[in-house]
């Protein structure tokens, strides 16, 4: 059973090599869907100024349901809402990549060598952030509401949605491990 | 026909002076630990004061939990935003 620990002023999480493999395969795959890289090369601008600020003429509000949930709306009128996400956007997309790459540069270590392991002095902060937006683009997959443990419980073992269930459940209990050290 | 409004109703210095807020929105994913654990950490709440504003949006589906210039506000929605809760600002609708 994985555990984060708190060792002197720091914190430590203790994870299964498959702990650590599913891990990764979900921080890698809500990369892949953030984007990697530059955050800026994913907006086209054809304006001149806004090239050389670099800083896009628009941000078009995502379509995929997992990042409008991660990047949302900060305003229901959509006028401000647009004028806001251009101007930020970049920013919290940029935030969120960073925590993903440092929780995945800690797992890497311990998949890499093939063994399960403790992975020491973590960022707390970090990690709780980066649990959490896992669990919510887990969590739009899923369709997750207040009745998804009893959906859960009630899936057949053959079902494949519930070895996701399974890891989306999972994450809140490691989470929450997290925060009873922290609160 | 427009009615004249009559003093102690609506003004202009009431509407410039009318505050900005920031809303957080219920949601069945974040953990109620973890919405408290954010308040305390952006706002310097109590935990008392965090718990019963996370209580709020649990049952009430929102909570406003901070006011101030729409510029403040912005602030305090982008830095929600990077915590994954789910938050929006608005004019103060009250009057």
């Amino acid at each position: 059973m994985s555990n984060f620990e708190k060792v002197g002023d720091g914190y430590s999480l203790d994870l299964t090599l498959d702990e650590a493999q599913i891990l990764i395969n979900l921080v890698e795959q809500l990369l892949e869907l953030l984007g990697e890289g530059d955050f800026f090369h994913h907006y086209d601008s054809n304006d001149p100024l806004a090239q050389l600020l670099a800083m896009p003429s628009e941000i078009v509000t995502p379509d995929d349901p997992v990042l409008l949930r991660l990047l949302p709306n900060a305003y229901a009128d959509p006028e401000a809402a647009s004028d806001f996400r251009r101007y930020t956007e970049p920013q919290l997309r940029g935030v969120k990549q960073r925590n993903l790459r440092l929780v995945r540069e800690q797992l890497t270590v311990l998949v890499d060598e093939n063994l399960g392991g403790v992975i020491e002095d973590l960022d707390s902060d970090i990690w709780l952030k980066a649990i959490n937006d896992l669990r919510i683009a887990l969590s739009i997959r899923l369709e997750i509401n207040e009745t998804s443990f009893e959906t859960f419980e009630l899936l057949p073992d053959e079902d494949p949605q519930k070895p996701v269930y399974a890891v989306y459940f999972w994450l809140g209990w490691l989470q929450e491990n997290l925060l009873e050290l922290l609160l | 026909m427009v009615k004249t409004l009559s003093k102690g109703e609506v003004s202009v210095s009431e509407l410039i002076d009318r505050p900005w807020i920031t809303i957080v929105w219920d949601d069945p994913v974040n953990l109620m630990n973890y919405v408290v654990h954010v308040f305390i950490k952006l706002f310097g709440f109590s935990k008392e004061r965090a718990h019963e504003l996370m209580m709020q949006v649990h049952n009430e589906g929102r909570a406003v939990v901070s006011t101030g210039t729409r510029e403040e506000m912005e602030r305090d929605v982008q830095r929600l935003h990077e915590h994954g809760l789910w938050a929006t600002l608005q004019r103060d609708d009250k009057i």
